[in-house]
């Protein structure tokens, strides 16, 4: 089935974007990586919406508000990292360890 | 047959109508006032629009449930409950932020009542839509909305590293929750939950069920982190302790609540045809049942070696999120009534959860740290401070006469009802555990000497918010009938089945 290539790339990509964010130390690839997961996601909607088992427009239509979810996700994300760079002047997130317990 | 904007009833929208008018305008005031006047007449704004929003929910009772916007958006018993549960939360939080005289805050205080009202219409859209694109998108609005609030402070470091950690995390669970969906959609080829559910019934048992299981695996990771259930709540003690107080008592209650209602309706309206199959029982239930067990074993014994009274606070909410979780778990084995006992101890836990954190604040703000020994002989300094705060906690702990012991007693019962005795063990057992650090701050209060001997003034909002909190807590633990048989009354079925005036999708 053709659906199973997008389904794939779309796994692989999400799995990508899962990694980064465990294993990664500076922040910007971390936002980064948070982007890969969103979209792997959209590609299987779009992919869905042309060759799932109902075809059907409504996929499109969610990619078009995840991706502008999306946008405004990583538009907050580099905002706090700001905020946060001016206190701790690194971007690397292993150092953003003050809360514990 | 075509329907357009104008064929529905909009009335019924009316309290979010209020809502997203009310932060509009709230940013146009806060440009157009001059600096000098006050920003709490934004706040008193905020809140009075809750209020309205309040009565419009209180008149959409008693109607058949109605659906709008080609089907996505839905006014029934469940979506009207929650909503006022949601009113009642953040109107609460909003007082308590009228008298909170914390100055980093104070430097947006007009920009975080907006933001509060933004996220509580997120909110309120997550508990009142049956469709994906439109939960998602409140919930995002939610989510949003809350990762800007948490890093209000932006002169604090804890405060801005906590923002940065429940963004990122924040993000991933709703990437999971998105990438579930996305298999829920291709196997359905509809974004309308009760249109899935027939598909549903029809996929369940071939070979293309493996998909359900993913879809709903993905989701739960997702969903466990939005209601900060072990192990996906490593988040909450980090944001808890990082936020300010009436923010922290926004995500613990209000933001909670929502979670709740937005994972029993997706799982209660799509995976409800696997019930037929049997797959529910042994699948779907299993992994909620872990997740409460789980939850209530992290919650309560982390908790016992935390020295931050808001981390505590944050385990004692992850344990609390256990509890209410055993209620839509063991649903497949004892029936629909699962909602009295999860709206009543959900209402109990915003009760008793709200009022302990508005004493701590009153306390921690005195004693310039959120340390327990800030209640160090508080019993001695502000003997009724020291009362209220113990009634917190033996609710908190569930001892007899209070709002917690009766919610703790019914969801107790479900588990036994279902015959999973080793949950209700595990609930039991974590119980007796939590008491140990619930006594913490009896302690403390009652067995320690003040450094500070003066009392606590307590201004009149904050009186007031305390006042309420004590009398939910009192009147669900004294007289649990009246709200039971209030709760049992409601049409909670009709919030899963098809509206008379559907378009059928």
């Amino acid at each position: 089935m053709v659906v199973t290539s997008y389904l794939a790339l779309s796994a692989i990509l999400f799995s990508i974007g899962l990694y980064g964010v465990l294993t990664k130390r500076n922040a910007v690839i971390v936002l980064f990586c948070i982007e890969l997961m969103l979209n792997a996601a959209n590609i299987n909607f779009v992919a869905f919406s042309k060759f799932g088992l109902f075809p059907d427009l409504a996929g499109h239509i969610f990619t078009l508000f995840t991706i502008t979810i999306a946008a405004a996700e990583a538009a907050l994300g580099i905002a706090i990292l700001i905020a946060l760079y001016r206190h701790v002047e690194t971007a690397e997130a292993d150092q953003f360890k003050s809360l514990k317990g | 047959m075509i329907q357009t904007l104008l064929d529905f009833d909009l009335r019924v929208l009316a309290p979010e109508l209020v809502i997203v008018a009310a932060a509009a305008l709230l940013t146009i005031v806060d440009l157009l006032l001059k600096e000098t006047v006050s920003r709490k007449w934004i706040g008193i704004l905020g809140l009075l629009a809750v209020l309205v929003a309040g009565i419009f929910v209180g008149l959409g009772w008693g109607h058949e449930p109605y659906q709008i916007l080609g089907d996505s958006y839905r006014i029934d018993d469940f979506s009207l409950a929650f909503k006022a549960i949601l009113l009642f939360g953040t109107a609460l939080v909003l007082l308590f932020s009228l008298s909170d005289k914390d100055t980093e805050k104070l430097e947006a205080e007009s920009e975080y009542y907006s933001l509060l009202l933004t996220a509580l219409l997120g909110a309120m859209i997550m508990v009142s839509s049956a469709e994906l694109i439109t939960l998602f998108v409140g919930l995002e609005l939610l989510s949003l909305s809350s990762y800007i609030l948490v890093g209000i402070r932006r002169k604090r470091a804890d405060s801005a590293e906590a923002a940065w950690k429940y963004v990122v995390l924040g993000s991933v669970s709703s990437a999971f929750i998105l990438y579930g969906m996305s298999f829920l959609y291709g196997l359905t080829g509809t974004t309308h939950l009760f249109e899935i559910q027939q598909h549903v019934a029809e996929i369940a048992g071939t070979d293309y069920q493996a998909f359900l299981y993913l879809s709903f695996f993905l989701m739960i990771v997702g969903f466990g982190f939005k209601i900060s259930s072990a192990p996906f709540h490593t988040w909450a003690p980090d944001v808890y302790q990082g936020a300010a107080t009436p923010v922290t008592i926004f995500l613990a209650v209000v933001s909670k609540v929502a979670a709740f209602a937005f994972v029993v309706r997706i799982v209660l309206i799509a995976f409800i045809p696997l019930v037929t199959t049997g797959v529910w029982n042994e699948v779907i239930s299993w992994s909620f049942m872990l997740v409460a067990a789980l939850s209530m074993i992290v919650g309560n014994t982390v908790a016992l070696r935390q020295k931050d009274t808001k981390r505590l606070m944050a385990y004692s909410s992850i344990a609390h999120a256990g509890y209410m979780l055993v209620p839509p778990a063991t649903m497949g084995f004892v029936g629909f009534d699962l909602f009295p006992s999860l709206v009543f101890y959900l209402v109990a836990y915003l009760c008793m959860t709200l009022g302990a954190f508005v004493v701590i604040e009153i306390v921690a703000r005195r004693a310039g740290t959120y340390d327990m020994n800030a209640f160090a002989g508080l019993y001695q300094r502000s003997p009724s401070l020291a009362l209220i705060m113990t009634f917190f906690l033996l609710s908190l702990a569930g001892l007899p006469v209070t709002a917690g012991f009766i919610g703790k007693f019914y969801i107790l019962m479900s588990a036994i009802a279902s015959t999973h005795y080793w949950l209700a063990a595990i609930m039991i057992a974590t119980t007796v555990i939590s008491y140990y650090y619930y006594f913490g701050f009896a302690r403390q209060m009652y067995f320690r000497k003040a450094e500070d001997s003066q009392k606590i003034a307590v201004s009149w909002p904050t009186v007031a918010v305390v006042g309420m909190a004590v009398l939910g807590t009192i009147l669900l633990g004294i007289i649990p009938d009246f709200f039971l048989q209030a709760f049992g009354q409601l049409d909670w079925v009709s919030g899963f089945s098809q509206a008379a005036n559907s378009l059928g999708y």
